[in-house]
């Protein structure tokens, strides 16, 4: 039998690995993903509290099932807007490596 | 009399309208649009003052989403007069955004970077009336994606392009966060509401840490984008390489919606002992970071996002305090110098640079302008009789009150601190030569009015402050537990 607490560890790794990412590597596109698997981690856990927190019939909380599709929604759009503007620094940089823009500093 | 909701409603239609005009319009001259939406925007901001009075708080159903409280009224006025002021600014900026976007069309981009932030505007306004947790979430993504636009909109400049892609991924990872914080403080409470939260909250039988593991990712989301230290990383760059009306909004709309989404989550949470001492760190830091790091700066728009986070200081000591009335005036205060420096940052920039030694000499070249940075920059600092001074004024008034002794220690310290940096400027501008070949600067009768309302604005509120705090009266629910 899953357990509730077996859902959230996955979501936890999948979290961590996503913050990971985000930190550790150095392609942009890369790092975008992991921020996509950050949310897709609070996607898992959403539908699991959902599925195990029922009410007095028996059905799930729909709160949560009704949020993970708004998340879905807005990551959608936010790769959409994101990737155009990767694009537009690779035509002007032919580069996606964070380590090549650093014109900014103090 | 208008329903609230219909604020925002008209708002994000007069911005399709206009996107989709703009696209079939080639000759006329695109300014027009700018006109039009600053046009729209103040119909809106008129039509706000004759609404009727929501109906009572229900808990299911749009009402349990969406509040029509004094608060709410206020900082969609707030959102109103921002993006209009920066449909001025952008009016100005025009000529360097045609430098900016490439295309066969001389006018390229210039339609969309004047709907852009109505569409902003929309989802500010949104902010300032969500209650649950998947409103605030929505419309805060809806604020922060125009913005991935706009700051990124003149990416012919490698410094505008950058800033971009700091924001945008430092932007999405604050709201992984969010996203990761609100699903814990769910699968604690089994709510999303923030009322139903703190009904639940309030009976204490729920499992702590989770909560607080929930709540502090949430604090790390909010914090980002209120620029609190430690998660200010991205506001210098950012707000130097940004086109600067892009820059000047982020500094007040994003912040002011920021804080508004803060008061309300708040309120709940407030009941949990180790939020009041993480706040507390939270502003302290920030003052310190914020003006000690403004010192050396030479770059006018570097400098203003370290005064920009100093200032968020400041506002965290009233959110410690829960002063919602203080953090409400010194937000209107703010959003007066702010917008007031960054109108005279675009016209100088139009043929000078950003440097601070651009401005030397300013008076000789145009003293109007310069009259009005010495006023936003005193503001800024705090002097009697501006909006600025009386903003800090109340916000030690209510740390006092709660004894937060500490912060008001710090407080003071660092406004000194803000004397030095912000009088380095006025210095630049009053007492070095200007450099032989500069230009006299020429001002549009647009721009002129806009900077004068908003100088009048801050010694009319510097001295005469009660407009402000009676329009949060009857207290917003937030201003309530002010009394606690």
């Amino acid at each position: 039998m899953v357990t509730l607490g077996d859902y959230l560890f996955v979501s936890g790794l999948l979290f961590t690995i996503g913050f990971a990412g985000v930190l550790l590597r150095r392609n942009i596109i890369i790092i975008f993903m992991s921020l996509e698997l950050m949310l897709n981690a609070a996607n898992l856990s959403l539908v699991a509290f959902s599925r195990f927190r029922t009410d007095s019939l028996g059905l799930p909380n729909y709160h949560a099932q009704v949020f993970v599709f708004f998340i879905i929604t807005v990551a959608a759009a936010e790769v959409a807007v994101g990737l155009a503007v990767i694009v537009a620094l690779y035509r002007a940089r032919r580069t996606i490596h964070v380590e090549d823009i650093s014109t900014l500093k103090y | 009399m208008i329903p609230t909701p219909a604020l925002e409603i008209v708002v994000l239609v007069w911005g399709l309208v206009l996107l989709l005009a703009e696209a079939f319009v080639d000759k006329l001259d695109k300014r027009v649009f700018a006109i039009a939406g600053i046009v729209g925007l103040v119909a809106v901001l008129l039509g706000s003052f004759f609404l009727a009075p929501p109906p009572p708080a229900a808990s299911t159903g749009f009402w349990s989403f969406y509040t029509a409280d004094p608060l709410a009224i206020f900082f969609k006025r707030f959102a109103l007069a921002t993006t209009i002021f920066i449909l001025i600014m952008a009016i100005d900026y025009a000529p360097a955004i045609r430098m900016g976007v490439p295309g066969a069309n001389p006018q390229a981009g210039l339609g969309e970077f004047f709907a852009l932030p109505i569409f902003t505007c929309a989802g500010l306004m949104w902010m300032a009336s969500a209650i649950d947790f998947v409103m605030i979430f929505v419309s805060l993504e809806l604020v922060t994606m125009s913005f991935y636009v706009l700051v990124t909109f003149t990416r012919r400049n490698p410094a505008t392009l950058e800033a971009g892609v700091k924001y945008l991924i430092l932007s999405a990872l604050s709201t992984g966060f969010l996203v990761y914080g609100i699903t814990w403080i769910f699968g604690v409470t089994g709510e999303t509401n923030l009322a139903r939260i703190g009904a639940v909250l309030a009976r204490q039988d729920f499992d702590h840490v989770p909560l607080l593991f929930g709540f502090a990712l949430v604090l790390v989301a909010l914090g980002f984008k209120i620029a609190a230290v430690p998660f200010q990383i991205w506001v210098p760059d950012v707000y130097q390489g940004a086109p600067t009306p892009v820059t000047a909004f982020l500094s007040v709309g994003s912040k002011a919606a920021g804080f508004v989404v803060l008061l309300r989550v708040l309120g709940p949470f407030s009941i949990l002992p180790q939020v009041g001492k993480l706040l507390v760190v939270i502003a302290a830091l920030t003052l310190i970071y914020g003006n000690f790091a403004a010192l050396p700066q030479t770059n006018l728009k570097r400098l203003l996002a370290y005064s920009s986070i100093a200032h968020a200081g400041y506002l965290l000591i009233g959110v410690v305090c829960f002063a919602g009335t203080a953090v409400a005036f010194y937000l209107v205060g703010y959003l007066l110098m702010t917008l007031l420096c960054f109108a005279v940052v675009v016209l100088v920039a139009a043929d000078g640079g950003e440097q601070i030694e651009d401005y030397s000499g300013l008076v000789r070249r145009s003293p109007f302008l310069a009259g009005a940075m010495l006023v936003g920059m005193v503001s800024l600092a705090g002097i009697p009789f501006t909006a600025g001074f009386l903003g800090k004024f109340f916000i030690f008034d209510a740390a006092i009150r709660q004894g937060q002794t500490l912060l008001v220690v710090i407080g003071v310290i660092t406004v000194g601190c803000g004397f030095y940096y912000y009088l380095k400027v006025i210095r630049a501008m009053f007492w070095l030569p200007p450099p032989n070949d500069a230009p006299v600067i020429q001002i549009s009768p647009l721009s002129r009015g806009a900077i004068g309302l908003l100088i009048a604005g801050i010694f009319v509120f510097g001295v005469y402050p009660q407009p402000i705090l009676n329009a949060l009266n009857p207290p917003a629910p937030v201003a309530v537990t002010a009394g606690r």
